[in-house]
């Protein structure tokens, strides 16, 4: 057992909530009435860009029942009637899993490798969303504002990607591990 | 010593097992999720009015600041264009005196004649008025969260108004949030009058900015730039809430342009006209012809 300080134990235990709270505020933001044109319609595919982002490095701290509870509530609150409820939950535990499954491609590589990767999770998501709106509903719902939605959410993956990457970068843990695939990730070997 | 270890390694095999069905498990679990969203829509409803009710708080803490910055953007919009704005907002109140005057004449008319005629007015409204604290617009919502809920009075059906016009209806009501559906939202029907010949229709949403005007009995009546208005059918509208004006009339297919800026929309007013309807289902007191006691008739 380490004795550590308050200080140093709030200070874990806010790493360990960070991303679980990063996405928690981004799913209340989608809720925002912001009328800025192109991005207030690209808002709901948000949580989506930071389950991608932190499940890179640290998907210990974005597991999946929380990630569960995070897409269920998003489908509650964005509403809809006949919508079904769990589909984003689906997605972000579909994206973290895919994330996972090819650290090597993803991490420690350079920024356009995650960008290209990110483009291709995002419209699986977005498929996987429009595809069971549509089933639910069993109406033939007009694919093009989704697809709006996501062009606005790839171009914004640059402006907002490195931001959370700093939030994530002040984390010690965050460290390449050299024995890809075998250790857990985000695991170091001390 | 022994057992410990025996004890950990069967842990730890417990553990790669569970971590080897993780996903399968959690894919399962949102497809539970979905197919019991499916089959019991009640428990689902519920489950969406305790999340309103939790988020409105923290919603309605940010639509402050991200109110302001939504003025900003339109100040800076608008400054591009003061003075033809401007120039148009003065012949437009000119305009708009003259009908000031002709609705004064007509008003003293009608009052007179309703007196001759003993016409029975339906229930008087009264109206709510709520600030927009989150938008449920996405590639296949189109709605809002309002900051009022049953507490004020509320009621699942209510009509949503703006200045310019009709908004939508309440689609969902908790305690102290609720959530509309906008007229342009794909599950919007609503019905109405095209106010120049009086004939009945359905306005549907698509989604898209525009409306559907569909169920005519003849489409070839339909002229652009007529008013469409509702027309109380069903109950918990009132009658001839504007709801836009026809802007293409093709075959078969009427599109309408809706009065309500859905673009800059922050305080929508919630009209409460006393009467259950079909869609109501729930907390009005009498059926449209016998007004409840507490209303006044005039």
């Amino acid at each position: 057992m380490r004795s550590d300080g308050l200080l140093a134990m709030l200070d874990r235990w806010g790493r360990y909530a960070l991303p679980g709270a990063t996405l928690l505020f981004f799913v209340l933001l989608t809720l925002a009435p912001l009328r800025a044109p192109y991005l207030s319609g690209a808002l709901p595919l948000l949580p989506a860009l930071v389950v991608f982002q932190f499940s890179l490095a640290t998907p210990e701290r974005l597991p999946g029942p929380l990630l569960l509870v995070m897409g269920i509530l998003l489908d509650l609150l964005l509403g809809g009637p006949g919508a079904p409820v769990g589909v984003s939950a689906l997605g972000f535990v579909l994206i973290r899993a895919a994330v996972v499954n090819n650290r090597r491609y993803l991490v420690g590589v350079p920024f356009l490798f995650q960008w290209f990767g990110f483009c291709l999770l995002a419209l699986g998501f977005v498929v996987l969303v429009w595809f069971f709106t549509a089933l639910w509903t069993w109406t033939a719902i007009d694919p093009l504002p989704a697809l709006m939605q996501y062009a606005v959410v790839i171009v914004i993956y640059p402006l907002l990607a490195p931001l959370l990457a700093r939030v994530r970068a002040r984390d010690p843990l965050n460290v390449p591990d050299a024995s890809r695939g075998t250790a857990r990730p985000g695991e170091t070997t001390s | 010593m022994a057992i410990r270890d025996d004890f950990e390694v069967a842990a730890s095999q417990v553990r790669t097992a569970v971590q080897r069905f993780a996903l399968g498990l959690l894919v399962i679990a949102a497809f539970g999720a979905m197919l019991v969203g499916k089959a019991d829509t009640v428990l689902v409803e519920h489950a969406r009015v305790l999340a309103l009710d939790l988020a409105s708080p923290v919603l309605e803490a940010i639509a402050r600041p991200v109110a302001a910055a939504n003025r900003v953007i339109a100040d800076l919009k608008e400054f591009a264009s003061l003075r033809e704005e401007n120039a148009r907002l003065r012949e437009e109140n000119v305009r708009l005196l003259a009908w000031q005057t002709a609705a004064r004449r007509l008003e003293n008319e009608n009052e007179r004649m309703r007196g001759l005629a003993n016409f029975r007015e339906g229930p008087e409204a009264s109206f709510i008025t709520a600030r927009i604290v989150g938008d449920s617009v996405s590639a296949y919502v189109r709605g809002a969260l309002l900051n009022v809920g049953r507490k004020a009075g509320v009621a699942s059906g209510q009509a949503v108004v703006t200045g310019e016009g009709l908004a939508g209806r309440i689609a969902e009501v908790g305690e102290n949030s609720a959530r509309v559906l906008f007229v342009t939202d794909v599950n919007s029907r609503l019905p109405v009058l095209i106010e120049r010949t009086r004939e009945r229709a359905i306005l549907a949403g698509d989604n898209s900015p525009q409306l559907r005007l569909t169920l005519l009995q003849s489409v070839a009546g339909v002229q652009r730039g007529d008013r469409i208005v509702t027309s109380g059918h069903g109950g918990s509208f009132p009658v001839g809430i504007p709801v836009g004006e026809v802007v293409e009339t093709g075959e078969g297919s009427v599109r309408v342009r809706p009065f309500a800026d859905f673009s800059r929309l922050e305080f929508v007013r919630v009209v409460d006209y006393g009467v259950s309807g079909l869609v109501g289902g729930g907390s009005g007191p009498a059926a449209p012809s016998a007004p409840p006691a507490g209303v006044r008739i005039r």
